[in-house]
């Protein structure tokens, strides 16, 4: 379980985050939206290590994650993917996986036949000898999602898994996504402006606003939300849920 | 998923190479004169040099510029060890701390140099590894000047730019021959060893390895080590075929040439490392017969000092510009022969 509690972060005056609070159970798909710059990255950033809070908690099933290093988050089972992909170009698409695995299996939290299962689902398995720079960018986002989840994550957090993708490629990746849920314990936080596609696959979903909780329920009762709409989803919104 | 893989094609990989540097050396034994002889075990000494700093520039992609110096103490530990008793009373009659009072047989000063070097790599490494780009660069500049400042000016211990004599003589072209295949086996392995990959890993992309779970820094310092271990390596193998040895050649010059080498084949690979180094060497030998001024189809061509220097740095500027990632670029020899 990853708790949040009363988490900020503040750039110089600049409050990037401010007071969030939330609580993600195993298995749990949890869909983050709001608008661009509402901090939704900072927190992903603050969870994964790569920036420190100003104050408040995290922790992963009871543990306090305060002083640990990103490297060591991941080896806990923090894993993510980036708004801007961050592949290992120089390696083929096996070593990619590969730098990944090997920490999960050091981790003790192997789990060969779902890696496996995983490398097909995500049409890798004939890529695995590609040099990754060579990849169409569908595949670099899929690859990035295999990545992370051969670190066999407690927690996999999506940044704009489905940037850049069209209708049909943004369906096999939740097709994907859900996939994911139904074969692992692993909880999934995801950020994504598709909000068809983040209201189909999520099971909660948190709505930040200028760095603050501004909702937080199931899809439905945030498309329907007052304040979300005027902040975020705009009036003439239509979203079936 | 078939994590070995990688460690199986290193292995081909480097069986290739070794029976390349074997045949060359070979040819060089039966064919070659004495002065060829010498022209190729300094051939292979500065391939030790290239692939000891292929472990660490090729692999985190950091340029380091200290691998002469590391050379160097490696080549001095070893020679201070080994040097008989009765030559040290003549050549270091002033050294400190019962330097000239002992004398060690040549695989244990070997191996005393090794651990020596091993540790002032730690103790730089654990600076550097923290830096990136161009200020790792300068810390290792800064290490070359200072390594060689204590060379030149603590004439006690080494002797500056006087000869360090009195060195045995216990290497021969066979034995570079048979070390080089070690280090080329030894390096190949790292680089396909989940240490090598991640490091890799981390040089493309140092925030997506972080987050990845990637020690990047440890393992910085690990292939950090590594190198100047294999540096030592190679200024032992210097010392021990030499019998002397000075400060000179673990400086600038030394510096620039192996850059050179690496840079040219590419510093990505092993057979890339090779490759330069093999390449450079013989088209250095070519630019040196120019400097002379010889006669050439008829023409008789003008002296032409300095001229090794500048073809250097035109090979620098060129691959820089035109292939940064050297002549083998991401490719390995294997990849000639096997399905990738």
């Amino acid at each position: 379980m990853l708790e949040l509690s009363g988490i900020s972060k503040t750039f110089g005056g600049v409050k990037a985050v401010q007071n969030v609070s939330l609580c993600i159970q195993p298995g749990e798909v949890r869909g983050l939206i709001g608008p661009n710059g509402a901090g939704k990255s900072t927190l992903v950033n603050l969870i994964s290590g790569l920036l420190t809070q100003s104050s408040g908690v995290i922790s992963l099933n009871g543990v306090p994650l305060d002083g640990f290093s990103t490297p060591k988050r991941a080896r806990l089972g923090i894993a993510r993917t980036f708004q801007n992909l961050r592949i290992f170009s120089s390696l083929t698409v096996h070593q990619n996986i590969e730098v990944a695995n090997n920490i999960g299996q050091s981790s003790g939290r192997e789990n060969d036949n779902f890696l496996k299962n995983a490398i097909e689902k995500f049409d890798l398995s004939e890529k695995l000898n590609t040099s990754a720079d060579s990849l169409s960018y569908g595949f670099l986002r899929r690859l990035e999602i295999v990545r992370a989840l051969a670190l066999r994550p407690n927690i996999l957090m999506l940044d704009e898994p489905a940037a850049g993708m069209n209708e049909q490629e943004t369906a096999v990746l939740g097709d994907a996504l859900k996939w994911i849920r139904l074969r692992s314990d692993c909880a999934m936080l995801v950020i994504d402006h598709d909000l068809r596609f983040i209201m189909g696959l999520c099971d909660q979903i948190t709505v930040l606003n200028m760095g603050e909780v501004i909702a937080e329920g199931k899809p439905n009762e945030v498309a329907n939300n007052r304040q979300v709409i005027d902040a975020y989803l705009g009036e003439d919104h239509a979203i079936a849920v | 998923m078939t994590l070995s893989r990688g460690i199986k094609r290193g292995f081909v990989g480097a069986a290739l190479l070794t029976i390349i540097l074997v045949i060359i050396g070979l040819i060089t034994s039966y064919f070659g004169s004495r002065y060829q002889l010498r022209l190729v075990y300094s051939t292979y000494v500065n391939l030790l040099v290239v692939l000891g700093l292929q472990v660490f520039m090729g692999n985190a992609r950091i340029t380091n510029l200290s691998h002469s110096a590391f050379m160097g103490i490696g080549a001095y530990a070893a020679a201070i060890c080994v040097t008989p008793v009765n030559i040290k009373a003549l050549s270091l009659p002033n050294a400190p701390w019962g330097l000239n009072a002992f004398s060690l047989d040549p695989l244990s000063s070997a191996l005393i140099a090794i651990v020596i070097t091993g540790t002032v790599a730690l103790l730089v490494g654990l600076m550097i590894v923290r830096l990136s780009g161009i200020g790792a660069t300068i810390v290792s500049l800064a290490f070359l000047v200072i390594v060689h400042s204590l060379f030149l000016y603590r004439t006690d211990i080494f002797k500056g730019n006087q000869a360090f004599f009195g060195i045995p003589q216990v290497f021969n072209l066979a034995s570079v021959i048979a070390l080089s295949a070690v280090v080329v086996f030894s390096v190949r392995i790292f680089r396909e060893s989940k240490w090598g990959v991640a490091l890799r890993a981390s040089a493309d992309d140092e925030v997506g390895a972080l987050s990845m779970g990637v020690e990047m820094y440890r393992l910085r310092l690990i292939a950090w080590v590594f190198s100047g271990m294999l540096l030592a390596v190679a200024g032992i193998a210097y010392a021990y075929f030499l019998g002397t040895i000075s400060a000179r050649p673990f400086y600038f010059n030394h510096v620039f040439l192996t850059l050179a080498m690496l840079i040219f084949g590419g510093m990505r690979t092993v057979t890339g490392a090779v490759l330069g180094t093999f390449v450079i060497s013989l088209g250095l030998e070519m630019v040196r017969w120019l400097e002379t001024g010889p006669v050439f189809l008829g023409i008789d061509l003008p002296e032409a000092l300095g001229l090794s220097g500048i073809a250097l740095g035109v090979v620098i500027v060129f691959t820089m510009a035109l292939r940064p990632s050297g002549i083998m670029g991401e490719h390995e020899i294997e990849d000639l022969v096997l399905k990738k």
